[in-house]
């Protein structure tokens, strides 16, 4: 699997610092899981932080606060991280994205939006809006564009649109400029995790009446 | 950036040859009667102590581990924004945790000030902005790994943390500037960019190009 389009380096560097919301680091992480290089970037992006730490200037804690720590201190070692059951057969859902849904993409009950269109909402509480969006071969979303960022992870399949073509693992980051109609390839159902942080603007009336009834 | 100029003396004291003279005396300087001595601070070998924490649950080493880092976790809190008793409370949590979680800590993957600072940072998280913090879980099956092994980590050597503060200090002005706010400002590139009166694409190289002297001086390839 080689990755063509990954995140840029102020995305990153928001999940690693901690400044980006919990939907852009649930997008952010799912890519860091399939994407060895920019686990290799973030990695040092945290060590950053490590040297900021070092750096910045101390403030005194209060007095006594050594002592109440010290004597909220127990013996008790860390539990061991949980070893997980050898899966039987591959999983396309990594973690965090996969604690999200529930499971694995088989696992989701997919809402039918339009012809070859299904999704399913993640993290109605957040600011941003978090979908993962299945669309059958040859299928499109219709010509959008956006009011703020859009950012959207392939898991399966894939999709073309005048951007480039985008396989899984691949991240596309896309600005209220880009006008897109993207298209699933035609080898088989595309899966992708979709924030966004204002709604899609669809150029079509209809589309844009199913995209406000549904959240799309 | 004032915060790199000011910091000259604990840079010093985290080169090679500091942190071989400090790992010689460091029985004397923590274990010692002059243990909690503020001048004994700068060269402390961090990641010995947590390893020590960690293995043997050596409450001596954890109270230096506090002398040092509980008063700049506090002050990373404060600069973020909390107000003085939840940066205290939140300071004195995060000690808690590096006491809990410190068997963890593997040195060969992260100093004890990255660890510590990845803690904090999702305490913040946690308990002030009451959301969850997703990341990739390295011993998740479906998790790609690396196709040469370990390339997707970092592993430490002894001099990093002096190449790392080298590096930083030797950023422009702008570049500095950007990273201190991608990690103190707590907000979005966009909304820096809109408070620094720059174009989004201004901020985003100045971040590259940080980046890339960053990485160099760890030695990984950009």
């Amino acid at each position: 699997m080689t990755i063509r389009h990954h995140p840029g380096d102020e995305l990153l560097l928001a999940h690693a610092s901690g400044a980006s919301g919990e939907a852009v680091s649930l997008i952010v992480a799912t890519h860091l899981a399939l994407c060895p290089a920019c686990r290799g970037k973030v990695a040092a992006m945290e060590q950053m932080g490590g040297a900021l730490l070092d750096d910045i200037a101390p403030a005194a804690m209060d007095d006594g606060a050594l002592r109440s720590v010290m004597d909220r201190l127990d013996d008790a070692a860390a539990p061991a991280a949980a070893m997980l059951p050898p899966s039987s057969r591959p999983m396309i859902a990594p973690e965090p994205l996969r604690s999200y849904l529930g499971g694995d993409f088989d696992r989701v009950r997919w809402i039918p939006i339009g012809p070859g269109v299904s999704y399913r909402p993640l993290l109605k509480h957040s600011a941003s809006r978090v979908q993962v969006i299945r669309t059958a071969p040859g299928a499109g979303v219709g010509l959008h564009t956006h009011g703020g960022e859009e950012l959207t992870l392939v898991l399966a399949g894939g999709f073309s649109d005048v951007t480039g073509n985008y396989r899984r693992g691949d991240l596309q980051t896309t600005t209220p400029d880009v006008l897109h109609r993207p298209v699933t390839d035609a080898d088989g159902y595309c899966i992708t995790l979709a924030v966004t942080d204002a709604p899609l603007k669809f150029k079509s009336p209809i589309v844009g009446l199913l995209g406000r009834i549904f959240g799309f | 950036m004032m915060a790199y100029a000011s910091l000259a003396h604990d840079r010093q004291l985290f080169s090679p040859s500091g942190l071989r003279g400090a790992r010689a005396g460091m029985r004397h300087r923590f274990f010692g009667p002059r243990a909690m001595n503020d001048e004994a601070k700068p060269a402390a070998p961090f990641n010995d102590l947590l390893v020590l924490v960690g293995r043997a649950r050596d409450r001596r080493a954890f109270e230096a581990l506090f002398a040092h880092f509980a008063p700049r976790i506090k002050g990373y809190l404060l600069r973020l924004g909390a107000g003085g008793a939840i940066a205290e409370d939140l300071a004195q949590e995060t000690m808690l945790v590096i006491w809990r979680k410190a068997q963890l800590f593997d040195a060969t993957k992260a100093s004890a000030s990255t660890w510590i600072f990845t803690i904090a940072r999702n305490l913040r998280i946690d308990a002030l902005r009451r959301e969850r913090r997703p990341d990739f879980d390295p011993n998740d099956p479906a998790l790609v790994p690396a196709e040469e092994p370990e390339a997707d980590v970092l592993l430490m050597r002894d001099d990093d943390d002096s190449r790392l503060h080298e590096a930083l200090r030797n950023l422009s002005p702008e570049q500095a500037q950007v990273v201190q706010m991608s990690f103190f400002a707590d907000k979005p590139h966009s909304l820096i960019a809109a408070e620094l009166g720059l174009p989004l694409g201004t901020v985003k190289s100045r971040l590259r190009l940080a980046m890339v002297r960053i990485r160099a001086a760890l030695g990984a390839a950009s």
